[in-house]
């Protein structure tokens, strides 16, 4: 009966496939050196695509993110606060000083709709998107998040992200490996749900649409 | 066959029901009504803190976005009351309330991550505050069956309850006492049976006084009657109740 959620791990390694052209591709490969953001996305765009909409469902979309909030994960990644294989193998590789070009160059890609879903669990997940469980005081993703996912400067944008990896990234909130959330409230909330309920409401982020331009 | 059928079907219902581990509200504060030293509003340093801020609605507003997942967008809560309405709520109640969660006076665990200090720094509790005394109610709050309400009335009223609450259930501002004018019934109900019995950490003694002596039947009567109250600002009361 239990879903095979550590399944998930294992499948960044696919991504790395891509990484080996950007590296071979870098004149002198040192440990992290300053290089122009037009090669370094050879290195990011191997697993999170050059435009950052992501191909692997397990590998975040970075297009559209707050830049802040792309710059405190990167931090973070280099700092341990966030621990993951993929991203702690790649974050040496990169200089601090480029972190806020990178981040600012996500931050202004476009976002791509998601892909296809469930339809009906979907909606079992929007239910708790928008109305949250009041019977386990699981707050409404949308209060924080906003009815669309586009977020603010608090709260990151969630719109159109792949189900795999908001799975992933409730599933870590929820036994604290990942604990980088300084105000600790995604942990609050994830504590609250089971896995069903994790499911659901990642099949609906996947549909939001985030702010429309 | 048909037991596997049974057993499927349950874990059909399951999954969403297994996640309300009871988080019991009912818990009786350390620090609160009843242990030594409890004196009823006596400032704690956050509150002294607080008051010395000037509010901002409209950042309250913004920072009151960590709250929108229980108490809505509008802050009207939810009609069954499990999330009280804050619009209109006096800037002193709300801080005092906020605040004394933190401190563990008021325990609120379901509140409590949301409102600790990582989540909402003390200015932004002034800024709340002053959003939310100023917020309007565009909802319908949940009611009674409006049954009681003759009988709810009477027994406010001899109950000298419109001493600190008003007689349109205004509160009173300067004294932090709740505006109780139509909070959803479920929530007036929960509150009184939790201050009769001592276990909501802040209750004012004089209050648990008042209500000792009634039944369970009168609270509901009561919450009925103050449920179907209209908004103290639309009923004309001021904010301190004579
Ligand atoms: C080997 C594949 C791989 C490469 C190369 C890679 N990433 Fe990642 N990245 C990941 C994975 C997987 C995650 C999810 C980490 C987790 O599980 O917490 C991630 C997460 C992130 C996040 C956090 C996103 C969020 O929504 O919180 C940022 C930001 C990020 N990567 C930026 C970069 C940048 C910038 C580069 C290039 C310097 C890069 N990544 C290169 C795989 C990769
Ligand atoms: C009280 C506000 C609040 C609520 C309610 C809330 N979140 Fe969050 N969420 C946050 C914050 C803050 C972060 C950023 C954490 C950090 O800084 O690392 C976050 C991060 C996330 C992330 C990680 C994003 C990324 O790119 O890695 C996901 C996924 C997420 N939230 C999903 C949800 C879902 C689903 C719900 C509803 C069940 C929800 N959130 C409810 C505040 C909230
Ligand atoms: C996870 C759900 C949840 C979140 C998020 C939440 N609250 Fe609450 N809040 C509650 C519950 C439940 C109660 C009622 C507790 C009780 O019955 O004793 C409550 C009560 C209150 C009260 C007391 C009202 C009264 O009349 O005494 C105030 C004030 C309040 N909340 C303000 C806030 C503020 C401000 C925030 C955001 C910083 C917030 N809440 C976030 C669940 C929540
Ligand atoms: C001495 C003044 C006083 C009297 C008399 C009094 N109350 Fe209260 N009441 C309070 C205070 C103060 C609170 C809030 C506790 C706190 O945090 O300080 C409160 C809380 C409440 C609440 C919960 C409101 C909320 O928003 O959480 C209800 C309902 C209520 N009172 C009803 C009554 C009724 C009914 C009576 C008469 C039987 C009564 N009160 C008598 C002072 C009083």
């Amino acid at each position: 009966m239990r879903l095979a959620l550590h399944r998930i791990r294992g499948s960044w390694l696919v991504g790395v496939a891509f990484l080996i052209p950007g590296m071979l591709l870098s004149p002198v490969i040192t440990w992290a050196q300053t290089v122009p953001i037009a090669e370094r996305l050879l290195l990011c765009g191997g697993c999170h695509n050059s435009d950052g909409n992501s191909a692997i469902p397990e590998n975040p979309n970075l297009s559209g993110l707050d830049a802040e909030y792309i710059h405190r994960q990167l931090q973070d990644f280099r700092n341990g606060t966030r621990k993951s294989p993929a991203m702690s193998g790649i974050i040496p590789l990169v200089d601090e000083k480029e972190f806020e070009a990178l981040a600012a160059f996500f931050s202004k890609q476009k976002p791509k709709p998601g892909g296809a879903v469930d339809a009906k669990l979907a909606a079992q997940g929007k239910e708790i998107y928008d109305e949250g469980i009041v019977g386990s005081a699981v707050p409404a993703c949308s209060g924080c998040h906003n009815d669309d996912g586009s977020g603010t400067e608090k709260y990151p944008r969630i719109a159109s992200q792949h189900s795999a990896y908001v799975i992933q990234q409730l599933m870590n909130f929820k036994s604290g490996e990942r604990a980088n959330d300084v105000r600790a409230v995604m942990r609050a909330v994830a504590k609250r749900m089971n896995e069903k309920e994790i499911r659901a409401v990642a099949e609906y982020v996947v549909t939001l649409k985030g702010a429309q331009e | 066959m048909k037991q596997a059928v049974a057993v499927f079907m349950i874990l059909q219902l399951l999954p969403w029901q297994t996640a309300s581990a009871d988080m019991a509200d009912a818990v009786k504060s350390t620090k609160g009504y009843g242990s030594k030293g409890y004196v009823w509003g006596k400032l704690l340093p956050e509150q002294v803190a607080v008051l010395k801020l000037n509010g901002d609605a409209v950042r309250g507003k913004e920072a009151f976005r960590g709250c929108r997942g229980c108490h809505r967008p509008d802050a009207a809560g939810v009609t069954d009351g499990t999330y009280p309405r804050l619009t209109g709520q006096h800037a002193s109640v709300v801080i005092k309330q906020v605040t004394e969660v933190r401190a563990g006076v008021r325990v609120n665990p379901k509140m409590d991550p949301f409102a600790a200090e990582h989540a909402v720094s003390t200015q932004e509790i002034a800024d709340i505050a002053v959003f939310l005394a100023s917020a309007e109610t565009t909802r319908e709050n949940g009611k009674g069956d409006g049954d009681y309400q003759a009988e709810g009335k009477a027994l406010y009223e001899k109950g000298r309850c419109s001493d600190c609450h008003g007689r349109r259930g205004e509160g009173n501002e300067n004294k932090a006492y709740p505006a109780i004018a139509a909070q959803h019934y479920g929530y007036l109900k929960r509150e009184m049976d939790y201050i009769q019995k001592g276990v909501r950490g802040n209750s004012h003694p004089d209050m648990v006084k008042a209500i000792k002596h009634y039944t369970h039947r009168d609270i509901e009567a009561m919450a009925d009657y103050l449920s179907r109250m209209s908004d103290y600002r639309q009923s004309g009361a001021e904010r301190n109740a004579k």
